[in-house]
């Protein structure tokens, strides 16, 4: 009769199945318990950062930079590949004749966060303490996804957000001051790179965050703010890259010529 | 063998009843359901990017996939890169290859997506609740129709009979979950396109200290790592179903039984939200019944919690209950 | 008649939440005997059937069916017995078919062919291929009995067996019975309530009160005496007298109604000394004896305890 038939084909794929899976169950356990030999992690590259070279100690013809952050820090979106590494060392060659030697510690999608912990691993604090020059390029990251969300949202989030980068910001300072007592810190303002679309509460964020970083980095005594956004506000097309959101290569190499304006008597005087 | 013969009744015995055609009816109108869902969430989602971004962001993928895979190649290269999260990072990047050299938009649905992502939902109350319909039935059914007095009267031990419906209950836990999958497999296709087998899925998360640890992240193919699913799926089903089964024997009613294993799954979704704290929520059966999330990475790590730590103790409930089912059974006075 | 006991029941005690409800139960019966089980609304019947088919295990005592013991060897001592245990509950789901398909499938030696002449023998050849669900209460106590005597029991309990039987087919039952035991051999055992059908169908009979067998018959025995009821004026003198010539115990009835059992003794020699005597003889009749009459002298007064 059917059922007895149906017995017989249940039978035959319920032990076919209960092998499988049982397959499929050591499987899984082995995937999350065991101690997996792993793929042999990828060489560590002698690090090349773009555009620039790197001895190992600093003389007394030179001096250093020690570039942190984001991917601005990195240079990203610059079409020629050179970003900060090379245009700020370029443009410190008007007011000395000395070396510049550049570090770039740059990663992309950075956050505040993300920045200290990196800072925490310890592994930089000799390029730290040999600097003579920190640019710090941070929060962009932090504040990107508060923009586009819709007004209600958009106060309270800000409000977080800003806390914990303030917070992440003067933790970051002081593990910058411990290694480096004397270095000038250069901090990199925000600026709106879809000024296009923007609105003025927005600009109101902006000039808020600004604002207060601004403000942490004075409390600093030997830290600069360098402002970006007005230099970009009216130039988005001409300084700013393809992917609309990074400087292009006109772009850094009009705020390293800010840059080093503002620093260059300290520059001169080394 | 005379064992053979009795697993063969308690299987007719469960078609004649329907139970398992119903509970194959759930499972294809529930998926459906799901399927449809996802498809309009979908529909949706695409419609919102386009108009917020105001490009066709959807399909536009590819540049922003390219570009993630430049960064984060950059940062591996970084000496500064954490050691932790390289492995992370690596296989994200395998993934956003994979999607590049195969055109697949990381948007879309995938019937092997669907179906993993589905059972992953179940696993703790869905596919539970099937197994009940299953197990409670077995032996109180029997109790309130008066069979169990013909059933027993034979020249046959109490425990070998008893023993038949647990095996009979195992074959229809298996069968259970291998009509989930085929039938998520089959009408998430219709919706999304039957392929997606081959594309990396990230497991390998452990849990070190009661942390989190993507150390030794890695990709496995997409069938794979629905096979894990669904094992895993198969393990809940069997501890779920021994359990059933004592209650069943316990209470002799099938509604108070599917009654009272249905409100210990709910409350179990309260205590480990209210009471992680309580050394005691750890052992309880029904807090570790998602064992997929420790596949997946997504889990909350309660102290001491982990893949092993979950099977032992589901395990021990299965085991404690099979042999107060049998003690139970084989001593009990048939006085109804 | 062989000698090995077919079933024994040994000091039986239950004890069921304090209350003692089985108390001493003794009993042997033997090959080919169809014995009767007796007595009002819990007596004890059916958890000593229960006790005896291994579904309630005995508080003090021991079950030996066929010389296996049924609390230490199970399995022997069940292949010799097939039952009903109040109405006989069956898959309703299924086909009586199918039912008795299951069943088979336990017991090896219960063959195809088997099954088909079981059904026959019930009568539901026609309706076997249907779901139990469609049966009468008729049928299914039909099917029940077929699924009790498949495996050719040497033991077969049947707890209120025609139930549900309409008076044909109550014959057609008690005709089965009685060449179940007598053609082949079964002891059976029939627990009822339908007293006339005890008395019709069984050989011995034992009247349980209140978890106690009380007495154990012949149904023979009963219904060969003649029970005789005399009205008289004085029915202590008759009474006197019935002893002391013939040594027969007879009972004050209502004021001036005696009675007696009669078996041989000669009812006319009887009168004519009554009235000898001098005592008025008003009235006298012949009274077939039946066992209700016995049941309900015995269990008189019963409360249900």
């Amino acid at each position: 009769m059917i059922k007895k038939s149906m017995w017989y084909s249940i039978l035959t794929i319920a032990s076919v199945g209960f092998i499988v899976l049982a397959m499929g169950f050591y499987q899984a356990i082995m995937v999350t318990t065991a101690v997996n030999p792993q793929p042999p992690a990828k060489a560590p590259l002698t690090p090349v950062p773009v555009g620039s070279t790197k001895l190992s100690s600093k003389t007394a013809n030179s001096f250093q930079l020690l570039i942190l952050g984001d991917s601005i820090a990195k240079g990203t979106g610059d079409e020629k590949g050179q970003g900060f590494s090379s245009y700020l060392p370029e443009s410190f060659k008007n007011d000395t004749s000395k070396e510049i030697l550049v570090n770039n510690a740059g990663i992309d999608g950075l956050e505040s966060l993300g920045l200290l912990e990196q800072l925490q691993t310890k592994r930089l604090d000799k390029t730290i303490s040999d600097a003579d020059f920190i640019l710090v390029s941070i929060g962009g990251n932090d504040v990107k996804s508060i923009l586009s969300l819709n007004d209600l949202a958009k106060e309270d989030q800000f409000k977080l957000r800003q806390d914990s980068y303030l917070a992440n910001l003067k933790q970051t300072l002081k593990v910058l001051r411990t290694a480096n007592p004397n270095a000038i810190v250069i901090f990199l303002g925000l600026y709106n790179p879809y000024e296009i679309v923007s609105n003025v509460e927005n600009t109101r964020l902006l000039n808020t965050w600004n604002y207060n970083t601004q403000q942490l980095v004075e409390e600093d005594g030997k830290g600069i703010f360098i402002p970006t956004h007005d230099l970009l506000k009216f130039n988005i097309g001409r300084y700013i890259a393809k992917d609309g959101l990074h400087p292009n290569s006109a772009g850094y190499q009009a705020l390293s010529n800010r840059i080093s304006k503002s620093i260059e008597t300290i520059v001169t005087g080394l | 063998m005379k064992l053979f013969s009795l697993i063969e009744n308690e299987v007719i015995k469960m078609i004649a009843k329907k139970r398992l055609m119903f509970v194959l009816a759930i499972l294809i109108v529930l998926i459906s359901v799901f399927a449809y869902g996802q498809n309009q969430t979908l529909i949706r989602t695409k419609a919102q990017l386009s108009q917020r971004l105001g490009i066709t962001a959807t399909n536009d993928w590819r540049k922003l996939a390219g570009q993630q895979l430049i960064d984060m190649k950059n940062r591996l290269d970084s000496p500064y890169m954490d050691q932790k999260s390289q492995a992370s990072t690596r296989v994200r990047m395998e993934q956003l290859q994979y999607n590049l050299d195969n055109n697949i938009n990381p948007l879309e649905q995938s019937a092997a997506k669907f179906t993993t992502k589905f059972m992953e939902q179940s696993i703790f109350l869905f596919l539970p609740l099937l197994i009940i319909m299953l197990a409670a039935d077995m032996v109180s059914g029997e109790s309130s129709s008066g069979t169990i007095k013909l059933l027993l009267v034979r020249n046959v031990p109490r425990w070998k009979i008893l023993l038949s419906k647990y095996l009979t209950l195992i074959i229809l836990e298996v069968m259970v979950v291998i009509f989930a999958f085929v039938l998520s497999a089959l009408i998430s296709g219709f919706f999304f396109g039957f392929g997606g087998w081959l594309a990396p899925v990230a497991t390998g998360f452990k849990v070190l200290a009661g942390k989190l640890d993507s150390s030794s992240v890695l990709n496995v193919p997409q069938w794979q790592y629905s096979l894990m699913v669904y094992s895993l799926a198969f393990f809940v089903s069997f501890v779920v179903g021994s359990i059933s089964l004592m209650i069943s024997i316990l209470v002799k009613s099938t509604a108070a039984s599917i009654g009272i294993i249905m409100s210990t799954l709910v409350a179990g979704n309260f205590i480990s939200y209210f009471l992680s704290d309580w050394k005691i929520t750890r052992y309880m059966f029904m807090v570790n019944l998602r064992l997929t999330d420790y596949l997946s990475g997504s889990f909350q790590p309660i102290e001491g919690m982990n893949m092993i730590f979950s099977i032992t103790v589901l395990l021990g409930w299965a085991i404690a209950a099979v042999v107060i089912s049998f003690v139970y059974f084989t001593k009990q006075d048939i006085l109804a | 008649m062989s000698n090995t006991a077919v079933l024994e029941l040994t000091d039986l005690w239950k004890t069921i939440k304090g209350k003692e409800i089985v108390k001493g139960v003794n009993l042997t019966l033997y090959p080919s005997q169809i014995f009767g089980f007796l007595g009002p609304n819990g007596a004890g019947k059916t958890t000593t059937i229960r006790m005896i088919v291994g579904l309630i295990k005995p508080t003090k005592g021991s079950v030996t069916i066929c010389g296996h013991s049924v609390a230490h060897d199970f399995v022997k001592a069940l292949s010799n017995v097939g039952c009903i245990i109040e109405s006989p509950d069956m898959y309703k789901y299924l086909t009586g078919m199918e039912n008795l398909l299951q069943f088979a499938a336990m017991d090896k030696t219960i063959s195809q062919q088997r099954i088909k002449d079981v059904v026959e023998m019930v009568g539901l050849q026609h309706r076997v291929n249907d779901k139990v669900s469609t049966y009468s209460l008729g049928m299914r106590q039909r099917l029940g009995i077929a699924q009790a005597i498949m495996s050719k029991p040497k033991l077969l309990i049947l707890d209120e067996p025609t139930n549900g039987l309409d008076p044909a087919g109550m014959t057609e039952f008690r005709n089965l019975i009685r060449k179940l035991a007598y053609e082949e051999g079964m002891t059976v055992f029939v627990s009822s309530h339908l007293l006339l059908e005890i008395q019709q169908m069984c050989d011995v009979v034992s009247i349980i009160k209140q978890g106690s067998v009380i007495k154990t018959i012949n149904v023979q025995d009963i219904l060969h005496d003649d029970r005789i009821e005399w009205q008289v004026d004085d029915p202590e003198n008759a009474i006197a007298l019935l002893k002391k010539h013939w040594n027969i115990e007879a009972v004050q009835l209502k004021k001036n109604t005696i009675s007696a059992n009669l078996s041989q003794n000669p009812l006319d020699k009887i009168n004519e000394l009554f009235i000898r005597e001098g005592i008025a003889l008003t009235y006298c009749s012949t009274k077939q004896n039946t066992l209700e009459d016995l049941f309900l002298d015995l269990t008189e007064g019963d409360e249900i305890v």
